[in-house]
């Protein structure tokens, strides 16, 4: 651990005089190489570790001597105020490149990476890279970067697989078996597929950057989530010859641990998950109520305003979303995933335990681990002995842990150090309801899930259109209107687990293509999927957790839970009343109709083993509300076993039956 | 000058009069219709009506807006109203005939009464929302539209001239066709036919806006800014702070009926002149609900619990209850679901404590369970599920 501590700050506080260099006969990266937090040099080989033991002693007895100019002299000597990236960032060209020796301003950037950032992909191996290798690796191979997922399902809602996996960039990496995987960029998949991605979709990824997005601006690569952006991506620090100039980081402070603002920079579009996790509703756009006679009360780019609705219960708590998200979870563990749910490890039944399974406990026996050493940046760090959580891949939490003296669970904030309780559930009467053993756990606990109905896209070849990863205009531009969003009832179908869960449009895609002379070539056209012309749900966790579960009889007693959306019902009839444009019967705002009681569902389930519920389980799932008028109570003993709904004539025939006081109805 | 349709063979001079009293405009509201009521006596009383004099709207305006902005009726509500028998009888006064459903439609439209029996429900006031078809300029939802629409029957089949001119909203009843078939479970509940208007659970849907908002954004850039339907000319802007379109909230109207109501309206006001802030923003003018008819009748209805365990359905959702945090906003209301601070204008709010009690009734749990039984065992189930 030593390696990690006062003695390797040193080499990046003054190990950049070139004498110095020559002397120790080491780069500058080799030599940063064991500042960084790499496991590697944990493992380190005995010759690096002698490597190391001479560079200290060298340090030692080097360090004050009268010949050593900086190497960051001239940058120092402009940048008057500018704030160290950290303590362990506190060197310039080691960083930026360029030479901090010359004094003409155009002759020392001029070899600069970037220049403003170094940590942009182009030059992310020489620069961030050199130093952290190991989070560089992962990071290529990730989702946010490589945006495979985001890619194979645009594909897959247009015009179909081609049996190639695309990235943002072509990229070597590994897949989740291990085996080299060769990505192959996303600017050769020449359809409408890739055009949607690289014109709409390709800003938000971490290989880009996106400076013109209001309140959704970010740099490239590391600087993404660790150099954050105000909103409209202004430095707003110390140094006066930077100070307000765009595009630049808010600040020169490296953000270690992102904050949530970092988060909302990309997940405030489609699914929205970082505006509905705060308790801020991207609904009708409507733009009221004002806020100093403009649109207001908040707005987000594109046009969009923020109403406010019940936060996310763990927001509440004060929880970031880095509290709950791994790093793996956000820069990858590596291998390259096909879809997010894939690569994202963690689970609510991780802290909170599963109906028949207690959270999973590791203690933390080596020095080496991941939690270690990824926890030395936390407000207060974890300790090897502690009993951490494990992840639903069996990893464990770097801040999740079991407190052996009370008995509990419990979460700590990385960046603020508060502790938070989580309550395990297993066991409970209201969680082993036999029958729920397939609920998500968000299929209950959600208070709202976002709902954006109708999504009707233009591609005019008339028009130019920004390629974002090409990096200028071809012909197609895309233009999208849209029909209804809302929040509250939420569909429910079966996801890629086999378990019910919240699902959301995903998407209700028409498209129409119009050629150079405005001619429609397609109007409104629904793409296949599954081998149908049809639209597409997509199991969706909202991030709008609740702080009690909605009650039984809004998924028992309202049909629009199943996807019927909202509707009127006759005898044998569940009939929409908000209806698709293209329908007389089919609801907008669901997948399903009841007709002289034939079930038709005629949406999919986007994910390998989704549906809709069928008919059998349709009418199992109403028929529990037989018995929910009396028994409201979801700790009811009843509902421990299998219902015997033979017994609701004698139970309605008891003296007093019905009339015992029930607890207020949801909503 | 050729006539067309049942005037066609009437003297010009039935009309215009003779050359002693010449009438340039024998169908104009000004000279009461002197031209027609020769021979269509008493049907000028459409004049002295709600859709000529316009009372309810001046009224609800000057208590209203016109404290803020004395020409806010001018500016924004004249373009409504009935100034002549030719504005629903044929746009040319030689070729009269009776009016066409859309001749009805061109005033009854939007958020009024009308377009919902044709199916129709106002979408959001975002651009990104105003598409599809435009209808007399509105931009429409597609809604299960009236069944007497789709059995092919035209406003006038209830709402004859004669009722109109009498200042009768309608000509006929729901009950002066129909009689409820008491094998109905719901039906055969007491309370809902003696209580009840029809239309209280018939309705299939209604056009529901909460928040109402007037932005009168005088010489101001910010209204580019906006980004809503109708963003040229008039100073003023319109938004809602929320659409529905589902099954609306239930009060009592006049005669003491569970009827629907909707917010008509819950208006906001923000002034700014060049920019800067003119008096209070996101000022609350009125909470003021309405008991009405949507237009939208089908025969299915909503399932007992919507009603019997909804409280937000009477304007009495809990604060924890809430979706909605308007007051967060800084809006004076805390939920548009709750009746706090709100007032219905021709009727009352559903009493509390009948909801309470309604809700738990024995009676209503054995019936809630008849139906759904009912239901459920209609769900057919194939061997393959």
């Amino acid at each position: 651990m030593i390696y990690f501590t006062a003695e390797v700050r040193h080499p990046v506080r003054i190990g950049r005089s070139p004498e110095f260099m020559e002397k120790i006969q080491v780069t500058p990266a080799q030599t940063t190489h064991f500042t960084g937090d790499y496991p590697k040099c944990l493992s380190a080989k005995a010759g690096r570790v002698a490597l190391a033991l001479l560079v200290i002693f060298l340090l030692l007895t080097g360090c004050d001597n009268a010949s050593y100019r900086s190497p960051d002299a001239t940058c120092i000597g402009c940048h008057q105020g500018l704030e160290p990236a950290s303590k362990s960032h506190s060197g310039c060209v080691s960083c930026h490149g360029g030479d901090g020796t010359l004094q003409d301003k155009d002759a020392s950037h001029r070899k600069m990476y970037g220049p403003k950032n170094p940590s942009d992909p182009r030059h992310w191996e020489k620069t961030c890279g050199a130093c952290h290798q190991h989070q560089l690796e992962r990071i290529r191979a990730s989702l946010m970067y490589t945006n495979t997922g985001m890619i194979k399902n645009i594909q897959q809602t247009w015009e179909g697989e081609d049996g190639v996996l695309y990235a943002s960039r072509p990229e070597k990496t590994f897949d989740d078996t291990g085996k080299p995987l060769q990505l192959r960029g996303v600017t050769e998949l020449d359809n409408l597929s890739g055009e949607l991605y690289r014109k709409f979709c390709a800003l938000c990824h971490v290989g880009l950057a996106s400076y013109d997005v209001w309140s959704g601006s970010h740099g490239a690569g590391c600087s993404a989530c660790h150099f954050p952006t105000n909103e409209n991506a202004t430095y707003q620090g110390g140094d006066p010859t930077v100070k307000g100039k765009w595009p630049h980081s808010a600040s020169h402070q490296m953000a270690t641990l992102p904050d949530n603002t970092v988060c909302v920079r990309c997940h405030n579009r489609s699914g929205r998950i970082a505006f509905s996790y705060q308790g801020l509703n991207d609904g009708n756009n409507a733009m009221v109520p004002t806020l100093d006679g403009q649109p207001g009360p908040r707005i987000a780019s594109g046009a969009r305003n923020l109403t406010s609705i019940p936060p996310d219960i763990h927001f509440s708590k004060g929880m970031d979303c880095i509290d709950c998200h791994t790093s793996r979870d956000i820069m990858g563990d590596g291998h390259t995933y096909e879809n997010l749910y894939l690569q994202v490890e963690i689970a609510c039944e991780d802290c909170h335990g599963s109906v028949s399974e207690r959270p999973r406990l590791e203690a933390i026996l080596r020095e080496n681990e991941d939690a270690l050493r990824e926890s030395r940046s936390y407000a207060e760090p974890t300790h090897p002995g502690m009993q951490m959580v494990l992840t639903s891949k069996g990893r464990k939490y770097s801040n999740v842990f079991w407190d052996e003296a009370q008995e509990k669970i419990f979460v700590r904030g990385k960046r603020s150090g508060k502790l938070h309780e989580s309550k395990v559930i297993t066991g409970t009467p209201e969680h082993t309801i036999v029958g729920h053993q397939r609920m998500e756990c968000y299929a209950c606990h959600s208070r709202t899930v976002v709902q954006c109905y109708g999504c009707h896209t233009r591609y005019d070849q008339g028009k130019m259109g920004m390629d974002y990863i090409k990096g200028y205009q071809t012909p197609g531009a895309f233009s999208e209107s849209e029909d209804y969003r809302t929040l509250y009832p939420f569909p429910l179908a079966l996801n890629q687990r086999g378990r019910i869960s919240t699902v959301t449009p995903g998407c209700q895609t028409f498209v129409t293509v119009t050629d150079p002379a405005g001619e429609k070539i397609s109007d409104g056209y629904v793409s296949r999927f599954k081998g149908k012309n049809q639209l597409r749900f997509a199991p969706f966790f909202s991030h709008n957790t609740g702080p009690k579960a909605i009650g039984c009889g809004e998924c028992h007693g309202n049909p629009a839970f199943l996807g019927f959306g909202q509707h009127v019902t006759t005898a044998a009839d569940i009939e929409a009343t908000l209806l698709c444009e293209r329908s007389g019967i089919r609801p907008l705002d669901g997948f399903m109709v009841m007709e002289q009681g034939k079930v038709r569902s005629f949406s999919a389930i986007t994910r390998d083993e989704s549906r809709p519920l069928n008919a059998a389980e349709i009418r199992k799932v109403w028929q529990a509300n037989l018995c929910l008028g009396c028994h409201a109570d979801p700790k009811d003993p009843i509902y421990q076993k299998e219902l015997d709904y033979g017994q609701l004539e004698s139970c309605l025939r008891r003296p007093g039956a019905a009339s015992a006081p029930r607890p207020g109805a949801g909503g | 000058m050729a006539v067309s349709g049942v005037h066609q063979r009437t003297a010009c001079s039935a009309c215009h009069g003779d050359r002693g009293q010449r009438l340039a405009d024998p169908a104009a509201a000004s000279n009461g219709a002197a031209g027609c009521v020769a021979c269509h006596a008493g049907h000028n009383g459409i004049f002295l009506q709600g859709m000529t004099t316009r009372s309810a709207e001046k009224n609800f305006v000057a208590q209203t807006f016109s404290r803020v902005d004395p020409d806010f009726f001018a500016k924004n509500c004249s373009s409504c109203h009935v100034s002549s028998c030719t504005d629903c009888h044929g746009g040319n006064g030689h070729k009269l005939a009776r009016p066409a459903l859309e001749s009805c439609h061109r005033c009854h439209k939007g958020y009024f009464i009308g377009a919902d029996f044709f199916g129709r429900a106002p979408r959001e006031d975002s651009l990104r929302y105003q598409r599809g078809d435009l209808i007399e300029g509105e931009a429409y939802l597609k809604m299960t539209p009236d069944v007497h629409f789709e059995a092919g029957m035209s406003c006038g089949d209830c709402h004859s001239m004669t009722s109109l001119a009498a200042g009768r909203k309608t000509a006929k009843s729901c009950r002066d066709c129909h009689t409820p078939d008491l094998k109905i479970l719901e039906h055969r509940i007491g309370a809902h036919l003696e209580k009840l208007e029809c239309y209280a659970c018939h309705s299939a849907w209604g056009a529901q806006e909460y928040g109402t908002f007037y932005l009168r954004l005088e010489e101001s850039a910010s209204k580019e800014n906006f980004r809503l339907r109708g963003n040229s000319g008039s100073e003023y802007l319109k938004s809602a702070y929320l659409k529905r379109q589902n099954a609306p909230p239930l009060g009592l109207n006049n005669a003491g009926r569970v009827s629907p109501i909707r917010p008509q309206f819950i208006t906001f006001y923000t002034h700014t002149s060049k920019d800067q802030l003119v008096g209070e923003e996101n000022q609350l003018l009125a909470a003021q609900w309405k008991a009405f008819f949507p237009h939208t009748i089908r025969r299915g209805t909503v399932l007992c619990r919507e009603c019997h365990e909804s409280p937000q359905r009477f304007l009495l959702e809990k604060p924890e209850a809430r979706i909605y945090l308007p007051d967060v906003d800084g809006l004076a209301l805390p939920s548009f679901w709750n009746r706090q601070g709100q007032q219905l204008g021709n009727g009352r709010f559903f009493p509390a404590e009948r909801f309470e009690s309604m809700s738990r009734h024995p009676a209503y749990l054995k019936g809630a369970v008849e139906k759904w039984n009912n239901l459920i065992k209609r769900v057919e189930v194939s061997s393959g599920d």
